[in-house]
């Protein structure tokens, strides 16, 4: 590096002394060749620090929690937390005998109206939102959950949420008339939250959920509860 | 990225209740630094969706080592380290044989400005300054990319930069002198083009 190279990069980096800037700049009033390199290089940097710059996309912050996949281990982790917490209970006899009653008619009214078997049903579309019936094969009972999204204007719609890892790629809806997208799981009881995605980047919630959730980044995912 | 005393309490107490699998307090740091990781990310691929897949892939695998993060260093240096990798990563993947080590400072400035394509149409008013800039950067050498970019862009100190990339001070300031000297040359061969 020459030695004229080397003192407009230390000014530049700020370097210099205070003695040595004086130098400098009294060099350069002297010297157009040296000027005219030093300001090429001062517009280089003052352009850099106005570069603009990019906002993150709005799919930007549902795609970082999805790959997160932060809820089931939260869930996870409070459940847990509750079960294993120490904690003082308070014992009042007539709160007891009260939740002692009311779980005996829960279950009492369980016995006498629960069906033998659960069976299949036909689920009607007409109602937009995800729809559930259920079956029981043999010892675990799952719920069959119709997704239904319209979206004319799709390539492809697919599902993203608890119950497939928030992988986008693993449940497609598949389109019928009229740009109805539909898709049918099989799930066990529980709570999930999910999202839809159109054309493999618009993630967006389910508009006909009953129930939102935060994701944790300012946007809200859909709640679909599964029972029996 | 300057943080005041208060920002920087506030950023510990979103730590540690991320280290408690805490989501909102992990996506308040997230929207804290998307636009700066995000950035940074484009300045080094060059294109916006690349950037950030790899800013979704910094802040996950930040999630994920988080129990190994020590306050040694700010949370932000941290970060930076990284999605600095992760560009590394991308680039080294994109241009198999060609690694972000393997430069020749002359070699490369001279095979840059020669391989420059120009036109006569092309004049370089003050508006499109920055748009010129913007792409010399992209043709910088990755090394020198990142150095510039993390000086002169994000406007880090070198120290920081020396705790970001594990480099030493000197080696950094060539680079950086390196990616200035390219970048000159490259906009005022556009301006008497």
């Amino acid at each position: 590096m020459r030695e004229q190279d080397l003192l407009i990069q230390r000014f530049l980096d700020d370097d210099l002394t205070p003695e040595e800037r004086v130098a400098f700049l009294q060099v350069v009033d002297t010297d157009p060749s040296l000027r005219r390199r030093w300001l090429n290089l001062e517009l280089v940097v003052a352009e850099a620090a106005q570069l603009p710059r990019l906002a993150p996309s709005a799919r930007f912050l549902s795609q970082v929690q999805s790959k997160l996949a932060i809820e089931p281990t939260s869930l996870w982790d409070r459940l847990r937390a509750m079960v294993t917490a120490p904690r003082t209970l308070e014992w009042n006899f007539a709160g007891a005998m009260v939740a002692a009653s009311v779980a005996l008619v829960a279950v009492a009214g369980l016995l006498q109206f629960a069906p033998e078997r659960i069976v299949e049903v036909p689920v009607p579309i007409a109602g937009g939102q995800a729809q559930t019936a259920s079956f029981a094969p043999g010892q675990e009972s799952k719920v069959y959950v119709r997704l239904v999204l319209l979206q004319p204007d799709a390539r492809s719609v697919s599902v993203a949420g608890d119950f497939n890892d928030w992988n986008p790629g693993e449940t497609k809806l598949e389109r019928s008339e009229g740009g109805l997208w539909t898709a049918t799981i099989a799930l066990k009881p529980g709570r999930y939250q999910y999202m839809f995605v159109i054309d493999g980047k618009q993630w967006v919630a389910d508009p006909l959920a009953e129930e939102g959730a935060g994701d944790g980044f300012g946007a809200q995912n859909a709640v679909l509860d599964v029972a029996i | 990225m300057q943080i005041d005393r208060g920002g920087l309490d506030d950023e510990a107490k979103l730590i540690a209740r991320s280290l408690k699998q805490d989501s909102d307090a992990f996506g308040q740091l997230v929207e804290q630094y998307a636009t700066v990781i995000v950035n940074l990310a484009y300045r080094m691929v060059g294109d916006r969706t690349e950037a950030e897949d790899l800013a979704q892939e910094t802040f996950v695998a930040a999630f994920k080592a988080l129990p190994r993060f020590r306050a040694e260093s700010k949370f932000s240096t941290w970060l930076y380290r990284i999605a600095a990798n992760k560009c590394k990563d991308w680039l080294r993947a994109k241009r198999p044989g060609q690694g972000v080590q393997d430069v020749d400072v002359d070699e490369v400035l001279d095979a840059g400005v020669a391989a420059e394509e120009r036109t006569p149409e092309l004049l370089l008013s003050q508006q499109q300054v920055a748009g010129q800039l913007d792409r010399a950067i992209q043709r910088l050498p990755p090394l020198y990319r990142e150095a510039f970019v993390l000086k002169h862009v994000e406007g880090l100190s070198y120290e920081e930069m020396q705790e970001i990339l594990g480099v030493n001070g000197d080696t950094l300031k060539m680079r950086v002198y390196k990616g200035r000297l390219q970048l000159s040359r490259e906009l005022a061969e556009l301006k008497e083009a």
